[in-house]
This record gives C-alpha cells, structure tokens and sequence, in this order.
C-alpha cells in the first residue's frame, strides 16, 4: 500500500480515500479553489493546489502582490526543472491553473474559498461578508488565520455553518499539516469537506477545536517561553540552551535559533496575542528580553542579528 | 567466581564500582548502561515497575565495599531521596563522589542534608534520558574541580559530554519538555483535539522528534508531576501550575474523562 501512495502523483491519492466509498469520487474533489490573499501563506497555498491538479482563483486587491506570487512560484518551479524534478510540461501545466484575479466576483465558480489575507480581524469579516455574496450558497468559505478567533470571522456569514479554519504552515506547498479548525457554528458537512480538501491537497488534516492558538502554537509556547526564562534566571547561556535542546531533546532547531528564524516581532506577537486571548493566563506571558530586543530593532536573521550575529553567512 | 589465580592474573586493571540508586526505570536505565561500558554496577531501587511509589519495605541493604562513585536517582519520592544520599553520605569513604539527579531539588539543597558537601554534583535525570549525548551537569557552590574532574572522566567514560549549567530545580531540557507536556495536557482537557491529534500536530507543523503525548508515556506521568510539582514549588508561580489531567494520570494512570473521546464535542 506504502508504495501505491509513492508512485501516485500529487492528488491522484484522494481516489484511494475511503470517502469515495461514500460519496464517490467525482463529488468529493474540489475543481475550482478560491484563494483570497497572494502573500505568502496565499501563494502557498495556490502552489499545492495547483500542484494537486486544482483550478486555482488566486484574488489579490493588489496586482503587483498577485504577480510577485506568481513569479515566486514560477521561480520555485524553474528550480524543480533545474534540478531535474519537474518537468517543463508539468510547469506549463501548473502555472496554466492559477488564474489571477483582482476582482472578488470573479470567485463566484469556486465551490470552495480560502480566505488568506492579513491578521485583521474587520478586514477578514469584510472580505468574509463579501465572499458571501459573491459565491454559491453551497461553497465552504474558509480562513487561513493563525490567532484569530474562526467563530469571530465566520460571524460575519448569514450562514457561519460553511465556514471554518484551515491553518495551513510555512511554505504551504511543503509542510504536511494542516489544522481544520471546527468553529462554533461550523457544521460536521463543513467540517468533512474542508478535511477532504486537505486530503487532496496531500495534506494530514487535524481538527482541533477553535481556541487561542489552536494546537501547535499553543502547544510550542512553553519552548520559547520556558527557553527565554532559563537564560533570563542565568540559569544557562542561549548556545548551551540550544545545544541541549538539540542534542538531547532531537528538535532539529534550537529554540532561539528558531526564534531568530521566525523573527522575534513575530514571535512575540503571537505569544502576546494568546495572552491577550488567554485575559492574562500566566502560562503564556511574553519574556521582557523579546520586548526589549523587538524595541531595539534586533529581530532575528532578518536584520543580521538576533540571539546570534548572521554578519557574514549563516551563524 | 574463577577460583584459578591465572584468570584474577589476567584482569590487568579492576573494574570500577558503581552504586546505582533511585527510582525505576533510571536506575535500570543506568545500570544497563555502566554495564555495557565494563563496569561493577551495584543497585538499589526505591521505586517499583513504572514508577509507581513503593516504599522499601526491607530496611536498605548495606552498601558493599570499595565502591568508586554513587548515582542517586530519585525524582518523585524526596523523603526516599534524603534517605538515600545521607546513607550514601555515611556509608562511602570521602573520596568517592555522589551524582546526584536534581531536577526537582536542587543540588546545593540536596548538599546541604549531607556532612561530605564536596562530594555532590547534580544532573538531569529522567527516564527514557541516559542514552542521550550531552550530560547536564549542574555543580553547587561546594564543588570543587576535583568531584567535577570525577563526574567529567565518568560521563566521559559513557560516552557522553557535559554541559556545565547553574544549579537550578528544573533545569534545562525537564523544564522545557515538562511545560510542553504540561501546555498540551491543558489543550487535551480543554477538548482542543485528540490526543493522536496532539502529537501528529506537533511532529507535522513543528518538525517535533516526537509528539508531547508521546514523549509524557516515555518519561512516565508521574516523574513530568513531580518535576512540575518542584518547579511550581520552586518559583511559587501560576505558570507551572499542573493540568488537572496531568496530575490524574500521574496519581491514577487514567484519563479523566474516561469512556469520553477528546476533540468531540463543543461546550
């Protein structure tokens, strides 16, 4: 079985799902995927649903945003080509299913819509209310939001029973997991399709329940944050630290080399956000360090320093 | 024992002797260990299989002669701990160290029950750790180079390189893994997801070696309680405050919501 699921193509999987004992194939694939949002996560996203043989609306307000992403996925697609991965046939074929559009009605052929715009809870009800209008009573609108409440978001349907969280992971088009967040109000039809979606994407799906940080940011809090308690108490250098995370423990990164890679700001926004949604929970409390170096500009790789100097190449 | 003088001949150098303390499966863990690496392990176990507290109900056996270096493994039950190393303390001539786990007393507090101070150094143990590279070492304001050269030529001797860290309940990896157990016992009581979810999330979305589930089955429930337990003492502070789900697999090895699936269901 192990070696059928090797040969198949991206997507060609989903045909041996035991949902198409259920529901057959033919209904259960998505065919037209709306993908509002063309930055990072956004074009992510675009990239492993066209891989996965999916015609893809990729919306963006703005044009130059939608044809960096373009460009960013060609790029990666020349590299494939490059290195012998991909062939020019499958590059023409990817890039012919991502259709660029800079106007919301032109969603309306989607059965199925991510919402990855930026972490802004009005402008994400905005857009939410408007996909509404502009698609089928019968498509899943979902959000691709890492702290915001889904049930906040969904709030702004008249029906909130289609909507849910679908976190995906940076790079979107790599990283296997993807959090199906089952809102209040979301529906167990809903809930079905948008794992069904992940499957087809080539993704593990996990429904996790909708609360602060859904399961893997909250559950990652503590090694940042217990991290940043031992070096404030001098209990232990940042490299000693790291080396017996590493070494010990098996986590391929250090929990500041991984902070300096992520980017303090970052990092510390989301650990402020789930403290904010937390009211006060004493478990997710932000370090004075990480305020104090976000303040100092020291942010990581980013900006050539962080817990380590990045002046030359690479630590 | 070979009776013939040739065989006693042919051992050029004698086997060092190591005294093994503490609670199960450290004990074993570092006995199999020592064994591997040629030396005379002696043990005592002060807990029963999987951890669970029993005190001895025998007195403790006498500690035999000429031993070299002491291990004194006990995270959870502290009384059997001070028991111990004031027996290890009265028992073995002052020249002869005692490694001590201090991940849930310090080893300067663990120092200060003895007569021979100079002799303790504290490490990390806990299960399912000795088979890892780096040994954190945490040595007290007592230490002097010499017990330090002691413990860096045995770790040395099992392969392992120490990482010198401050004496501090805790210390590094404990602290870090148990808040992580700690924060996904909270999301699993919470109904957040499933526990299978839990761990599929953390190794897919974070690259994790193992997923927290996981790894609180590995270490044993009961050594993350008393961990979280000394930490919480320790620094007297609501972040390490233990999940009730936590604490009831520590004290029952059950779920608390038994016959309930986690991840179903809203409020």
């Amino acid at each position: 079985m192990k070696n059928v699921l090797h040969n198949l193509k991206d997507g060609e999987h989903l045909a041996l799902s035991p949902f198409n004992a259920i529901y057959g194939y033919q209904d259960i694939m998505i065919k037209h995927l709306g993908i509002v949002g063309a930055g990072t996560m956004g074009g992510g996203i675009a990239y492993a649903a066209a891989k996965a043989r999916i015609e893809v609306a990729l919306y963006d307000i703005n044009d130059t945003i939608l044809r960096q992403a373009l460009e960013r996925i060609k790029a990666d697609l020349r590299h494939g080509v490059t290195r012998g991965k991909v062939t020019n046939e499958e590059m023409t074929a990817v890039m012919t299913r991502i259709h660029p559009k800079t106007d919301l009605s032109n969603l309306h052929p989607c059965e199925f819509v991510i919402e990855a715009a930026i972490e802004d809870l009005r402008i994400k009800k905005d857009l939410f209310k408007h996909l509404e209008t502009h698609t089928k009573p019968s498509a899943i609108i979902v959000t691709n939001t890492s702290s915001l409440s889904v049930t906040a978001i969904a709030s702004a349907l008249r029906k909130p029973e289609r909507a849910a969280g679908m976190h995906f992971f940076n790079p979107a088009h790599i990283m296997k997991l993807v959090e199906v967040v089952r809102g209040r109000n979301t529906s167990d039809e809903t809930l079905t399709t948008v794992c069904n979606l992940a499957g087809q994407l080539g993704k593990t799906p996990v429904v996790v329940k909708d609360t602060p940080g859904f399961i893997v940011n909250r559950v990652a809090r503590p090694f940042y944050g217990e991290a940043l308690r031992l070096l404030g108490e001098h209990a232990a250098t940042h490299e000693q630290i790291d080396r017996i995370v590493k070494s010990n423990g098996g986590f391929a990164m250090g929990p500041f080399e991984l902070m300096d890679l992520i980017g303090l700001d970052i990092n510390f926004s989301v650990t402020q956000s789930m403290y904010d949604q937390f009211f006060g929970e004493p478990r997710y409390r932000p370090h004075p360090i990480q305020k104090q170096m976000v303040d100092s500009g020291t942010l990581g790789r980013k900006t050539g320093k962080g817990f380590y100097s990045y002046d030359d190449q690479k630590k | 024992m070979p009776k013939g003088t040739h065989k006693v001949k042919e051992k050029t150098k004698q086997k060092a002797s190591v005294y093994i303390t503490g609670e199960s499966p450290m004990v074993e863990e570092y006995a199999g260990m020592c064994r591997e690496k040629g030396y005379e392990v002696f043990t005592h176990l002060v807990s029963g299989p999987g951890g669970r507290l029993t005190r001895p109900t025998k007195k403790s056996p006498s500690i035999p002669r000429g031993i070299h270096l002491a291990l004194e493994l006990t995270n959870a039950d502290i009384e059997s701990k001070k028991n111990n190393i004031r027996r290890l303390d009265e028992a073995l001539p002052p020249t002869c160290a005692i490694l001590s786990s201090s991940v849930t007393v310090s080893a300067s507090e663990q120092a200060a029950w003895i007569k021979g101070k100079h002799r303790l150094v504290g490490f990390a143990a806990m299960p399912s750790f000795s088979r890892q590279p780096l040994a954190e070492v945490a040595p007290t304001m007592h230490s002097p180079i010499e017990t330090i050269e002691v413990i860096r030529k045995f770790f040395g001797s099992l392969g392992k390189e120490c990482e010198y860290v401050q004496d501090r309940v805790g210390m590094v990896l404990p602290r870090i893994l148990c808040q992580i157990i700690n924060e996904a016992c909270f999301a699993l009581q919470d109904e957040v997801a499933s526990p299978e979810d839990v761990d599929t999330a953390m190794k897919l979305g974070v690259n994790y070696p193992q997923g927290p589930v996981e790894w609180a089955d590995k270490i044993g429930f009961q050594q993350v309680y008393a961990m979280l337990t000394a930490m919480q003492n320790d620094l007297q502070e609501d972040r390490y405050r233990v999940a009730p789900l936590l604490k009831q697999m520590a004290l029952t090895g059950e779920w608390w919501k038994h016959g309930s699936s986690p991840g179903e269901g809203q409020p």
